[in-house]
């Protein structure tokens, strides 16, 4: 069986609302969010970050992620032919109370970010023994 | 055309204004380009040869090949999803997973044999210099 073939797709731009205030146009990276009974998952593809470069931040419930990409790249480049514009990354999530929000970790490896969410003891699934009566 | 020159404290919307000006340029857009197929690239040259680069997060390195025959360089590798486990839910699910490749045919002034290739925080960057024989050389002037 040959493996699913992969398509180009546009980066979408940040939306007005979010603006920033740096200089430059920003992106959204693309996200996937997935839920097991004690934790959540969320990665999010940033290319062109260093882990240095990735800003998490958690205020009022909401979760900020920003990457920034490191431009030294292209320094003394003339461009030829362009296919996709470079620039920042910044999307929010707001977090749900049943996330333990001391215990989130992050790290970030080839251009992709992974947080681990663990969600607080009260909202893990828990098994109830019926007893006899 | 203008090298890329980031003295400046804000190097970004420079970049960004100079690779958007390919965007709206008709001859890149009419179908002999090859928008829509993944990785979108960009190319580049410098003093040295040519300078190709991809935005590929996720990628092992050794799942990544890069060959060059004649004058076609092809790109190629699959992207696997690295997260385990079965998750009971999903609430984004936006990343794409699967194989890819793309070739791009250079002109004849470089030298496929010495290129090379860089994998660095998700970004592909592929160097392929200028053949000998395409470099400027000086030629001294005899006295008759």
């Amino acid at each position: 069986m040959t493996a699913q073939e992969m398509t180009a797709k546009e980066k979408q731009e940040l939306s007005a609302a979010q603006e920033k205030t740096r200089p430059g146009r920003y992106y959204m990276p693309d996200v996937d969010i997935r839920e097991f009974p004690d934790h959540l998952e969320l990665w999010a593809d940033m290319p062109g970050v260093s882990d240095k470069n990735v800003h998490i931040t958690l205020e009022n419930g909401v979760l900020s992620l920003e990457g920034r990409v490191d431009t030294d790249l292209y320094e003394g480049l003339s461009p030829l032919y362009t296919e996709y514009n470079v620039g920042n990354y910044f999307r929010q999530f707001s977090v749900h109370e049943s996330v333990d929000c001391a215990g989130i970790k992050a790290t970030m490896r080839n251009g992709e970010l992974q947080l681990t969410l663990p969600k607080v003891e009260a909202a893990k699934p828990r098994k109830i023994e019926v007893q006899v009566s | 055309m203008a090298l890329l020159r980031f003295g400046s404290e804000f190097p970004i919307p420079t970049l960004q204004r100079e690779l958007e000006r390919f965007f709206h340029n008709p001859a890149f857009t009419q179908g002999l380009s090859g928008h829509g197929t993944y990785p979108p690239l960009n190319v580049f040259e410098n003093k040295e040869g040519v300078v190709i680069v991809a935005e590929v997060a996720g990628l092992d390195p050794s799942q990544i090949h890069i060959a060059g025959h004649g004058r076609t360089l092809n790109i190629s590798g699959e992207r696997k999803a690295r997260e385990t486990g079965n998750p009971v839910g999903f609430h984004r699910r936006e990343r794409s997973f699967g194989a890819f490749s793309r070739s791009l045919q250079l002109a004849d002034d470089y030298d496929m044999d010495r290129a090379e290739a860089k994998y660095q925080n998700g970004v592909l960057v592929v160097r392929v210099p200028k053949a000998e024989s395409a470099k400027p050389r000086q030629i001294t002037v005899q006295a008759g």
